[in-house]
């Protein structure tokens, strides 16, 4: 083995774990008799503990786990594959934690949370379930599937040519999403829900901010809260939004 | 509520590792809390399907791969590197510049790194895990996930000799 076959093995070292692995107790075994590359190896290892003590040190947001927690809540236990008991036992857990968080908003309800999940839609691999330039015939798809109707484009907005929309969910709540394309392969999605499924709703000044590198805009009237959203560098909110 | 405490403790557990995991991969903080929140969503509704718990670990890493691979539209194809091509790039960084060295100036070289590599080399230093188990986290081959991490580590460390203070415009290479 050459030295710098035994460098390129002895990258992988982290820890004395990784001498399970033949090729790399063969590089380390190497390094023992060779001095040179013992002293690249004592480098390669510290520099190594720098970098994963920075790894260890990068921060995490404080409510994460509050969220992550409270979005559990939402979950309803699977009970017909377990015992009769234990599906009784947790049926009774299900109501105590129902009762008990019975004056708490649910996740569902949280405006920031659905907020969050419409533009994760945007930049997972959604899909329009009509494709069409006809807002009218995307009004009654919608329409047919029980999602909001009754929903105002800003007039701007309007203006853009659509190209479809979905129905999508927040809870058990349906979602109007609308899609349009801004003429420079840039497109705006606007997502609309029953102002009665949301609490901590914007009001009808739209409120800015970056979410999950999308820019957003977020509205409501008296029937739906509205969240647009876009992409980070546009002033599409001043342009598209309303009131414009 | 053995389930629900399962799941605190589940939560306890990962959530901060998964978070650094899907902030190496996303490089935006709101999208790594996303994905994060996703992974122990999909867990809550589906985690019960899963026989072996000691898995639970692996499953969730592998589970927020996966969805950071579905929210990327463009499918890339990217070049298998043989260990063997990374000699010209073997890194040796001056020990005094890696105790430079920051958690927020290494995110930002994580940053610049090839996609490819991020993944591999961010299991390789949050976790310790088998490259064998890096491998089904990632669900490539062996071979490929230390072949990525042997080229990731050289490409993070030149981008470390590179955006440390004091540091010369060029890594040193071996």
């Amino acid at each position: 083995m050459t030295r710098d076959e035994a460098k390129r093995i002895l990258l992988l070292y982290r820890s004395r774990r990784d001498l399970e692995d033949a090729e790399i107790r063969a590089a380390f075994e190497e390094a023992q008799s060779d001095p040179e590359l013992q002293r690249w190896f004592d480098q390669h290892c510290a520099a190594q503990r720098r970098v994963r003590d920075q790894f260890a040190k990068v921060p995490v947001p404080s409510d994460l786990k509050g969220a992550i927690l409270a979005g559990r809540k939402i979950v309803r236990p699977v009970f017909w594959h377990r015992p009769a008991w234990l599906a009784t036992a947790a049926s009774i857990a299900v109501l105590i934690g129902i009762a008990a968080l019975w004056s708490r908003p649910s996740p569902f309800q949280r405006f920031d949370l659905y907020r969050s999940r419409m533009v994760s839609t945007v930049w997972r691999e959604y899909r329009m379930d009509i494709s069409t330039n006809d807002l009218s015939a995307i009004r009654a798809y919608l329409a047919q599937r029980g999602a909001p109707t009754n929903y105002v484009v800003p007039p701007k907005l309007e203006q853009l040519s659509v190209t479809g929309g979905g129905r999508l969910k927040w809870g058990n709540q349906p979602v109007a999403m609308v899609c349009f394309d801004r003429g420079d392969q840039q497109m705006l999605f606007l997502f609309v829900v029953s102002r009665d499924a949301i609490k901590g709703e914007p009001g009808p000044t739209p409120e800015v901010r970056m979410t999950s590198r999308l820019q957003t805009a977020s509205w409501s009237d008296r029937t739906n809260v509205y969240v647009l959203a876009g992409p980070p560098e546009a002033d599409f909110v001043v342009k598209y939004g309303p009131g414009q | 509520m053995t389930g629900s405490v399962d799941f605190d403790n589940l939560v306890d557990l990962h959530y901060a590792g998964l978070y650094r995991f899907a902030l190496s991969l996303a490089r935006d903080e709101n999208h790594a809390a996303d994905l994060t929140q996703q992974t122990f969503y999909i867990w809550a509704a589906k985690g019960h399907q899963l026989q072996d718990r000691s898995k639970a670990k692996s499953w969730l890493y592998t589970t927020l791969h996966r969805e950071f691979l579905a929210g990327q539209r463009r499918q890339h194809r990217f070049r298998h590197y043989e260990l063997t091509e990374v000699s010209s790039e073997l890194p040796n960084i001056d020990p005094a510049l890696v105790n430079q060295l920051d958690s927020q100036t290494l995110l930002a070289c994580l940053a610049q790194m090839d996609p490819i590599f991020r993944a591999p080399v961010a299991l390789f230093y949050l976790e310790d895990y088998a490259y064998k188990e890096i491998a089904e986290v990632l669900e490539v081959p062996l071979g490929t996930v230390k072949s990525r991490i042997a080229r990731g580590l050289a490409q993070l460390q030149a981008l470390v000799s590179k955006a440390v203070p004091g540091s010369p415009s060029k890594g040193a290479h071996a």
